[in-house]
């Protein structure tokens, strides 16, 4: 009979895979209308994911632009070397070629003491001191570069070594400081890390409820679907979709957050970099970026409504 | 026989919705399913469907026994049939063409065949210049004559109707009875749960009337006198 297979006009259903393409294109489609027919809980919805993706993001880039600056710095930190006062110059430059010569020393710069007040003098504008001072109080300063291999502890023993050597009053090594802020680099991207997973999960959470109240809206259209032979997948296919768009513009807006807050921060980085003499090289925000936010975020979307459906959608059944 | 209930029953909780119901049908045959409201007749079709299952017994259709098909089976099952609902069941946010064709989207036809399927049905039930209309815009018996497109619209060989006149006034309901007489005249099986009586009684068809979940008459005779 004519009901065995589709008679009369037409070639009939399509093959399964290429019905398959058009079911997910037409879901594409319908989900972007969807979302333009309720433009104002869409868009609150939109934000509220830019938000939660863009505070760990701007965490995240903060810590390794930091990251970043700190590695062009030169590494390990230097040591300063303090001549005693009764030291002259030749005999500071015979020192620091012996310094020289010592295993884990790169490299020895000598700073005369008549240099180092007037950069003193320069840096702090204190012209007034030296017109009072008979005589310069400073002593030659060697610097002295470590080799790069050389650890925290090697560097604590030369510093040592350098102490018990005739004519050096003093070794400074300051590298606590670095060691504090790489730790604390270590901890920020940690909490950064931590609050992302948290705020992850409350993109699921929010765009899970944002998903089931459009299906509970949407309930007699499931209903009827179902009835008329539409499977879960076919009724699920448009919230996938729009979970996914939804968590794509969020992470879009995300993107746009941060880079315009990098944008507003691009002078006063500038001018602080410019008081320590270096530029502000750094590119803490790019294309790469922003594709990648807008992945990250449809596939929490896609996720958020992965759980969302399967939760709510196989409960409304045709009564 | 297209379509066998096998000594089925169903109950739910203390109460026997169907009891102990047993009739064939053969493909391209139409029938009339009738019966005080609580009868059965509802239950039944919802068998018919897998909206439930049989308490007891077996619904067989097409030689298939529905007690093997799983839930992920129902749905391309479904699609073998059309149904229209007493209430209709259209959606209202999108034009009466896009309602008679969301079964040929689901079943995956492709957009020329979907336009050319939809204007047919649509011509068929006297609709064809209203397919760009909000079906709220229809008055009850456009509606049902929609739902009418919507449940034909896939060829399926079974066409089930609840109560499809129940909200008609007698010429509108005559019309709509003509219109389920026709397709069956081209081969599509159908069955009608109607309780109204005078109007079956007319149509010259087998009647299966339902009294407290039994079968009470089996009306084979093509000039069936009610």
């Amino acid at each position: 009979m004519a009901g065995q297979s589709p008679a009369g006009v037409g070639s009939g259903p399509r093959p399964k895979a290429q019905a398959w393409v058009h079911h997910h294109r037409e879901a594409a489609v319908t989900s972007v209308e969807k979302l333009l027919r309720e433009p104002v809980s869409n868009t609150l919805t939109v934000l509220v994911i830019a938000i939660a993706l863009a505070l760990p993001t701007f965490g995240l880039a903060l810590v390794s632009a930091v990251n970043q600056e700190l590695n062009r710095l030169d590494a390990p930190p230097q040591l300063s070397v303090l001549t005693e006062a009764s030291l002259t110059l030749d005999d500071a430059k015979r020192l620091a070629e012996k310094i020289e010569r010592q295993p884990g020393v790169a490299a020895v710069k000598v700073i005369d003491r008549d240099t180092a007040l007037t950069e003193f003098i320069e840096a702090t504008g204190l012209e007034a001191l030296s017109s009072r001072l008979d005589s310069n109080p400073l002593p030659h300063t060697l610097w002295l570069y470590p080799s790069s291999n050389i650890r925290s502890a090697g560097l604590a023993q030369l510093s040592q070594d350098l102490k018990a050597l005739p004519g050096i009053a003093d070794v400074i090594l300051d590298s606590r400081w670095l060691e504090r802020l790489e730790a604390f680099i270590t901890l920020a991207r940690s909490v950064a890390l931590a609050l992302g997973a948290a705020m992850a999960l409350g993109v699921v959470l929010t765009l899970g409820n944002t998903l089931r109240l459009g299906i509970e809206s949407r309930r007699e259209e499931i209903v009827v679907i179902k009835l008329i032979g539409g499977g879960n997948a076919f009724a699920r296919r448009p919230f996938l979709y729009t979970g996914a768009l939804l968590g794509a513009l969020g992470g879009l807006v995300s993107g746009l957050l941060i880079f315009m807050t990098f944008e507003a921060l691009k002078a006063p980085i500038a001018q602080l970099f410019d008081l320590y003499d270096r530029s502000a090289a750094v590119s803490v925000f790019g294309f790469e970026d922003f594709i990648l936010l807008m992945s990250l975020g449809s596939a929490l979307g896609w996720i958020s409504a992965c759980y969302s459906v399967q939760l709510h959608l196989a409960r409304i059944q045709p009564r | 026989m297209d379509l066998v209930f096998d000594r089925v029953g169903k109950r739910f909780g203390q109460r026997d919705a169907l009891i102990d119901l047993s009739f064939g049908m053969a493909s391209g045959e139409m029938a009339f399913l009738t019966g005080h409201s609580g009868a059965g007749k509802s239950t039944l079709l919802r068998l018919l469907l897998l909206l439930d299952r049989a308490s007891s017994g077996e619904v067989s259709v097409s030689g298939r026994p529905l007690s093997k098909i799983r839930e992920s089976g129902i749905a391309a099952y479904r699609r073998d049939f059309g149904v229209v609902f007493q209430d209709h069941k259209l959606l209202f946010d999108r034009s009466v063409f896009h309602n008679v064709a969301l079964p040929l989207e689901i079943a995956g036809f492709t957009k020329r065949d979907i336009d050319r399927r939809v204007r047919a049905a649509l011509d068929k039930v006297g609709l064809l210049d209203r397919e760009r209309a909000s079906p709220e815009m229809l008055s009850g018996g456009e509606q049902q004559r929609v739902g009418i497109a919507r449940a034909v619209v896939a060829r399926p060989k079974i066409l089930i109707a609840d109560e499809p006149t129940g909200n008609l006034d007698p010429q509108l309901s005559s019309e709509i009875m003509g219109l389920f007489a026709a397709f069956n005249s081209v081969g599509v099986t159908v069955i009608v749960a109607s309780h109204d009586l005078a109007l079956i009684s007319r149509m010259s068809q087998r009647i299966l009337t339902l009294k407290e979940g039994r079968l009470i008459t089996l009306n084979n005779d093509k000039r069936g006198d009610g």
